[in-house]
């Protein structure tokens, strides 16, 4: 059933992609931007489950060579990417913010004094 | 820890980064209470990150000596974590000749930006987030070249770029920064995700992110899924780079930021981009022996070098003009880094010193016009050589580095980029690679052409009477041009040494990948390569001094004692101006040509590509961001063909 992660994973991804080229909207790019995002830590957490493995969460003494467990690495992963997710979000929307200040509008078409 | 352990050299690259990071966190918390000194109450945090950028560059001028001269490894274990069962479980730094080699690139640079912000940021408000942004944006890049560890990497990356969009859209008033910034997030942000994807695919396949242990394992045994790694890894470190098809970006977001953060993104940002590229291609793939990617490297290295020169060529704004100009020569530091030989590393890595150097000169030279005018339109400037003369000068330096004039420094490393196409067409018997020295040469004319219109419409010409009272700019600033002017011609008129000392110890790194791995405690069965500096001809800088000594004193002589006054002879006459030589089509002869009009017959000629790239750079952030998602795809199919 794992495949169903990688699917989904992937298909957030390009999702997220779609929307950001296809929106002209720029809280909708944002929103596509997050949607990338999540699809990426949905795909670590994916690489680093093992079915029916525990927490990793073991002290010196309790491990032994028996112990099953999830891969810890790619956790402390996506706790990172989903930091960083959330850096994007607020820095892009007050961006967003900013340019609606000052452009009045927030259609991407209309936002390109800067071209050629 | 005593004082002999914490002096011992080992230990100088995390300093490098730290004191950076350090010097971010001080800088805002010297920011909580305003400073007594009301002239300029900015002036203590921009010392601390002068300091602290300072240090850095210290730091790491120690290291040359053990790293590039005895050509040791540095491999760090934080905390002392190193390998266990076989496995890297710590997080390293790996300091190998070509990390040192780009790191000293980018502390230079960002030295020499913050003596020039110092005097260039006065004005503004919003000063000490500026030097916390810049220290964060300085600490991420030093780390990200420093790093012997992928995900590190990537955190680097997320660093650099936030702290790259936040000073992109620092001057909020000017024309378009917002919009700059918010492509230059949106864009890069696609970037990151897909360095992130193509780490944790490789995570999944060899459970391990250390650089040199992924070296030891990945080579011959690629399978789907680190082919679409390498595709992903590949697209994202080429946003960080800005090549073909992300050029827009850096055009945009060079033009608006601050010339000093111009310098950092053109000269710091787009060689971490590079660096990422070598280590990915070079070091974790090891597929560069490969025809096929050499071939793609070279390619888009071409294109870009032409593209954006052509772009360059059309541009009337002078930070835009530049930010073209800086693509343009990354194209050809990444065409000589594809060639694959030794002697095309080493070129390719001495080109981006060089442009480091002098496309940092010219960036601060367009500050220092946009200081003293408040404008970069080149249809506005002019003569300014009359009112900045030290500016110009400075400003003719660098332009002669970047258009290849002996014996500047462009002209070392174009030359020998030349030399290693040429020879690696000799060698291969294979056409395209001539043809790679020729685009070469033509964009090297292309941008003697755009540097000769630029000098005229802001420092020769007519001065524009709104610009009577304009000043030469501050010494310190004129200090930190000058640092990077006297650098342009020490590294041109020394060529040997520069290549001997710092580019062809990172190119045996570049080719020595076995050591890399081995330094870092991991097995590894690749030989010792051979490695030669040979070129085919011969560069003597101190004969073409001469003989540029030699034309300059015949032109002195020929415009002094010829006295031709081409007005006396055209007055009285009724020829009809507009189809003389050097004239813009007005009756009145002082007119000054316009900055776009100089070269207003080539770019009739050529209206049709014209006309058509300015279309395809719609400015829309949707177009953009659907070049990246096809450069994406294309880059998936072609390894999923070739590799």
């Amino acid at each position: 059933m794992i495949q169903f992660n990688y699917i989904a994973a992937f298909f957030l991804i390009v999702l997220g992609f779609y929307t950001i080229v296809t929106k002209y909207n720029l809280v909708k790019t944002v929103i596509g931007m997050s949607v990338m995002d999540y699809g990426v830590n949905l795909l670590i957490i994916t690489i680093g489950y093992t079915p029916g493995g525990t927490a990793p969460i073991f002290t010196a003494g309790e491990l032994t060579q028996a112990s099953y467990f999830v891969d810890p690495i790619p956790q402390a992963l996506t706790l990172t990417s989903i930091v960083i997710g959330a850096c994007v979000t607020a820095m892009s929307m007050s961006l967003v913010i900013r340019l609606h200040e000052s452009y009045g509008t927030l259609d991407t078409r209309e936002i390109r004094r800067l071209r050629g | 820890m005593n004082l002999a352990n914490m002096t011992d050299y080992h230990h100088f690259p995390i300093y490098a980064i730290m004191v950076l990071f350090l010097g971010a966190f001080v800088v805002s918390v010297a920011g909580a209470k305003p400073s007594g000194n009301l002239k300029n109450p900015a002036g203590a945090r921009a010392w601390i990150a002068l300091c602290a950028t300072g240090l850095s560059l210290f730091f790491l001028v120690m290291l040359i000596k053990p790293v590039m001269l005895e050509g040791e490894i540095i491999a760090y274990w934080m905390g002392s974590r190193a390998i266990a069962g076989g496995y890297a479980i710590g997080i390293a730094l790996e300091v190998d000749a070509l990390s040192l080699f780009f790191a000293l690139l980018i502390a230079t640079a960002v030295f020499v930006s913050a003596i020039y912000s110092i005097r260039y940021m006065v004005h503004d408000d919003c000063v000490p987030q500026y030097y916390v942004l810049y220290c964060l944006l300085a600490g991420g890049v030093l780390g990200l070249v420093l790093s012997g560890d992928i995900f590190n990497m990537f955190v680097m990356v997320e660093i650099l770029t936030f702290a790259a969009v936040a000073l992109t859209a620092f001057r909020t008033k000017v024309y378009g920064a917002l919009e700059a910034a918010f492509k230059y997030l949106v864009v890069g942000c696609m970037g990151s995700t897909a360095i992130l994807t193509g780490t944790i695919m490789l995570y999944a396949q060899y459970h391990t992110l250390n650089l040199a242990q992924l070296a030891s394992l990945i080579p011959g045994t690629l399978n789907n899924a680190t082919k679409l790694a390498f595709a992903f890894l590949y697209i994202g470190f080429s946003t960080k780079a800005f090549i073909v098809p992300f050029h827009p970006l850096a055009a945009d977001a060079h033009g608006a930021a601050p010339a000093s953060i111009s310098v950092l993104i053109s000269g710091v940002l787009t060689k971490s981009g590079i660096y990422g590229i070598i280590r990915l291609t070079y070091f974790l793939f090891q597929t560069m022996n490969l025809g096929s990617m050499q071939f793609m490297l070279v390619f888009i290295g071409s294109v870009s070098m032409f593209v954006c020169v052509t772009m360059a060529l059309a541009q009337h704004d002078f930070k835009r003009l530049l930010a073209y100009h800086s693509i343009s020569q990354i194209g050809y530091v990444l065409a000589a880094v594809g060639l694959s030989t030794s002697l095309g590393i080493s070129a390719g890595l001495y080109h981006a010193m060089n442009h480091t150097l002098f496309k940092g000169l010219l960036f601060l030279a367009a500050g220092a016009v946009l200081h003293e005018t408040g404008t970069t339109d080149l249809g506005k400037l002019g003569g300014l050589s009359k009112k900045m003369p030290h500016t110009t000068a400075l400003f003719l330096i660098g332009a002669f580095s970047i258009s290849g004039v002996p014996p500047f420094n462009g002209f070392a490393s174009k030359w020998m980029i030349y030399q290693a196409s040429y020879q690696k067409a000799v060698e291969t018997n294979n056409i395209g690679f001539l043809a790679v020295t020729i685009i070469a040469l033509v964009t090297s004319t292309l941008t003697l052409a755009s540097f000769v219109k630029v000098s005229q419409s802001v420092f020769f010409g007519q001065l524009p009477r709104e610009y009577e009272n304009v000043k030469e700019v501050p010494f310190g600033m004129r200090l930190a041009m000058g640092i990077l002017a006297v650098l342009c011609i020490l590294t041109g008129i020394f060529p040997n040494t520069v290549t001997g000392v710092l580019t062809q110890p990172a190119a045996k790194a570049v080719a020595d990948v076995g050591e890399y791995i081995t330094a870092m405690g991991f097995k590894s069965n690749l030989p010792v390569p051979e490695v030669s500096f040979v070129q085919v001809g011969v560069w003597e800088p101190i004969n073409w001094l001469l003989i540029l000594c030699i034309a300059l004193l015949a032109l002195t002589i020929v415009a002094v004692a010829g006295k031709y006054d081409r007005v006396s002879e055209n007055e009285g006459e009724q020829v009809e101006t507009k189809y003389q030589l050097f004239y813009g089509g007005e009756k009145n002869v002082y007119s000054q040509v316009g900055g776009g009009d100089l070269f207003w017959g080539f770019k009739h000629n050529w209206r049709h590509y014209f006309d058509f790239m300015h279309d395809l750079h719609s400015g829309i952030v949707n177009d953009y961001a659907l070049w990246a998602v096809v450069a994406l795809a294309l880059a998936i199919v072609y390894m999923m063909i070739v590799l």
